[in-house]
């Protein structure tokens, strides 16, 4: 009957003459629901990083050992995680990007794919070689190669469909962002935040790899797929339309042509509304006083139609970033109740320190609230305006150029980075890996020359001051009321992407390369594992002939492994108490591994 | 003998690239002269300084660290005790990009700079200058003459 009823699906959409997108959408929605597989990065178009499996529990999890390990034969930052489809795992490497099928029966490499890509693209790639994962559809595989090259391959061979160029290295254009199917299309976007790229978000149809549409983060209405009419934004308490050239006027002159708002996150879905949801990233350059007005639309949320791309909303978080606060971390879909009122929202946690909820479908603005209380640039964000409240002493425009703006909390990479927080529907709450670091700040002037860094700021990184030492937290979130509802120091910050599950469990990585599982609801540690190298991975669960995997991919590096060393003070000022990210070394080396994890059959419970 | 002959070799390379320098460069490595003023370790020669702001402005500390003790990028306080002038500034100029190094011939700072990016780090790696921000030498009548800036 059931089956029957599939078999119809695509006959009816047709009488109704629906979208052809319907069918891509209900192969990955059908994938995704069903809990033994993990289909795309984030587990579901929501973004949740939430298992329903529960064979491990809080009560089991202490007996969870290792079960099998496979080396991806690369050193540098591993970010992501692998996707798990029937049978088979997919994993993939940070650059050159390697990508592995694994029979999860024998653990044999069903086949290997390896990209030949110009070595001249690892200078370009701003915080390590980087890639956060691989997307599944329509039985494809689909990579985003550094080289900004877009890739499908077939699931079963790993020979390739199609192949398309997404952006241009030699203008500082890369990727590190994992694809992202909705739909009946592909969508990427773009990094190069620190090179004076113009960021943008792109669509291409999974079957031809053809582009679809294409939208700027700056510039003219148009190229922007932005309608001055009918795209609106947060303006004195209500929602209002965006008007003409609103990115144009935010800017002096051309500087929008070169003026960031990189797109390397994570991008989230609503089937019902058919929109896209993503942030984009800082303007260029890091020295606000060479890039007066608001910077449109750099450090936005938007919302956009998947199928023509056009923006229904935007909500700048941070106009005229001083501090390299990046909006690109992820925006998380969730129903929750507020006053009351049950609400289709978005839940982000921006790299500015303040976790933002939001109405997804109509874009107006809920809740801002510190999700970090050492938060000090703004005081708050005005509810009425939509728009933080800078403090002087912290603001690097005011201080100027060739001066050292000092004790900015958070530090450039933010209370969170791209490290992707979990939701449960279960607990009604967000999981959120964070930084506790503050920073000094120096602006200076630069020129632009194409491919060459676009930076203009020096800093420092150190601790978060009269806190508990650490460099990093790990919360529980209540996002209708804005508030923290527990907090786990962490000795450095929390650079794994998290995963709950129906077993009351919250699993997250640490630098050091511990692998831990705690408490939903206290946070209480219940289980930790050392894995080879440092954990910046999003950990990950499928089901594999009745057993539960839990699987995480270490191997440190990316900003918080190798870049964020770059700015400590300690050795330079003889501050000595920031021994910091330096400790890091006397835990952990590079080396790209994925460790999976299963309870013993004797400690499942009879669960099988 | 052969290391004389790369050098000369690099140093042509490096002429041809920049046009200009090779004067200074030979008067730095064979009289044993430093290629930089300081005073007090954080104030230089308007050479060294313009040097400190090629290397701000390159943003090389995003892999070299910001104390030049190496980060992704190997430590140039080590690397500047083993390569000669010539040879630092043709990997500046020219790259590795096989490891991760990018060129910088076509960004102007850099190229104009090279004589005093090279005073600088070397001075870094000699441990005359501190590490941190620079300022110029106030009187400059005793400092280097600045570099022609091609």
């Amino acid at each position: 009957m059931r089956n029957k009823l599939m078999q119809c699906v695509p006959v009816v959409a047709l009488a109704l003459g629906l979208p052809a997108i319907a069918t891509a959408n209900q192969e990955l929605a059908r994938l995704s629901k069903d809990p033994k597989n993990w289909v795309m990065q984030a587990g579901n178009f929501e973004n949740w990083r939430y298992s329903e499996l529960k064979q491990i529990n809080k009560d089991n999890v202490k007996n969870l050992r290792v079960d099998w390990t496979f080396s991806t034969g690369v050193l540098r930052g591993h970010e992501g995680g692998p996707l798990v489809i029937g049978d088979t795992l997919y994993i993939h490497s940070p650059f050159p990007n390697k990508v592995f099928a694994i029979d999860l029966d024998t653990k044999q490499i069903k086949w290997k794919y390896e990209p030949k890509q110009d070595p001249s693209v690892i200078p370009v790639m701003c915080c390590d070689t980087v890639n956060r994962g691989l997307a599944y559809a329509d039985g494809k595989i689909f990579l985003q190669q550094a080289d900004t090259h877009l890739v499908a391959l077939d699931a079963k061979t790993g020979k390739e469909i199609w192949k398309v160029k997404n952006g241009d290295p030699k203008k500082g254009e890369t990727n590190t962002n994992a694809p992202h199917v909705f739909g009946d299309k592909v969508i990427t976007g773009i990094s190069g935040g620190e090179f004076g790229v113009r960021g943008f978000v792109a669509a291409y149809d999974i079957k031809t790899g053809k582009q679809v549409w294409k939208a700027y983060s700056t510039g003219p209405d148009k190229e922007m797929l932005i309608d001055p009419q009918k795209t609106v934004t947060w303006t004195n308490g209500k929602m209002a339309p965006v008007g003409k050239d609103s990115s144009l006027k935010s800017w002096e002159g051309d500087q929008w042509k070169i003026g960031g708002g990189t797109t390397w996150g994570w991008y989230s879905y609503d089937p019902k509304l058919n929109l896209v949801y993503y942030g984009t990233g800082n303007p260029g350059t890091w020295n606000p006083k060479q890039r007066p007005g608001d910077n449109k639309w750099s450090m936005t949320l938007m919302a956009r139609d998947l199928d023509t791309g056009m923006a229904k909303w935007v909500y700048q978080m941070t106009p005229h970033d001083e501090w390299d606060y990046d909006g690109v971390n992820e925006v998380i879909l969730a129903d929750l109740e507020i006053d009351g009122k049950m609400r289709p929202v978005l839940v982000h946690f921006d790299r500015n320190g303040f976790a933002y909820t939001l109405d997804r479908a109509t874009g107006e603005l809920l809740v801002a609230e510190k999700y970090d209380p050492k938060v000090n640039w703004a005081t708050q964000v005005d509810m009425k305006t939509g728009r933080p409240q800078v403090v002087a002493q912290y603001s690097t425009d005011h201080n100027g150029e060739d001066v050292v703006t000092k004790n900015v909390c958070p530090a450039a990479l933010g209370t969170k980075d791209q490290q992707p927080a979990a939701y449960s529907p279960k607990t009604k709450r967000f999981y959120v890996p964070t930084n506790h670091v503050c920073m000094t700040y120096e602006p200076f002037r630069v020129e632009y020359t194409a491919g060459q860094p676009f930076v203009g700021a020096t800093l420092t990184m150190f601790p978060a001051p009269d806190s508990h030492g650490g460099m990093g937290n790990f919360i529980i979130w209540d996002a209708a009321q804005g508030k923290i509802v527990a907090s786990k120091p962490e000795k450095f910050s929390v650079w794994s992407g998290a995963l709950a599950t129906a077993g009351d469990i919250v699993f997250y990585g640490t630098l050091e390369g511990y692998l831990k599982a705690v408490d939903a609801n206290t946070l209480k540690e219940l289980w930790r594992f050392k894995t080879p190298s440092g954990i910046i991975g999003n950990v990950t669960s499928w089901e594999y002939k009745g057993k539960q995997y839990i699987g995480v991919l270490s191997g440190i590096g990316g900003w918080a492994g190798i870049g964020l060393a770059a700015g400590l003070e300690g050795d330079t000022e003889g501050l000595g108490a920031v021994g910091g990210y330096k400790e890091l070394r006397n835990y952990t080396e590079l080396g790209g591994v994925l460790t999976v994890f299963s309870l013993p059959d004797e400690a499942t419970g009879g669960a099988r | 003998m052969r290391r004389k002959q790369w050098a000369a070799a690099a140093a042509a390379a490096a002429l041809l690239l920049t046009g200009h320098v090779l004067v200074q460069q030979s008067q730095a490595q064979s009289g044993g002269e430093k290629p930089y003023k300081v005073v007090d370790g954080n104030k230089v020669d308007p050479e060294t300084y313009n040097g400190f702001r090629a290397w701000r402005a390159a943003a090389c500390e995003r892999c070299h660290g910001a104390n030049q003790a190496g980060l992704v990028g190997p430590s140039l306080l080590e690397a500047l005790k083993r390569l000669s002038k010539d040879e630092v500034e043709q990997v500046v100029l020219e790259g590795r990009p096989e490891r991760g190094m990018p060129p910088h011939k076509n960004m102007k700072t850099v190229v104009e700079n090279i004589d005093g990016l090279y005073a600088y780090l070397k001075g870094r790696s000699d441990g005359a200058i501190k590490p941190g921000r620079l300022e110029p030498i106030k009187d400059s009548s005793s400092a280097a003459s600045p570099s022609g800036g091609g």
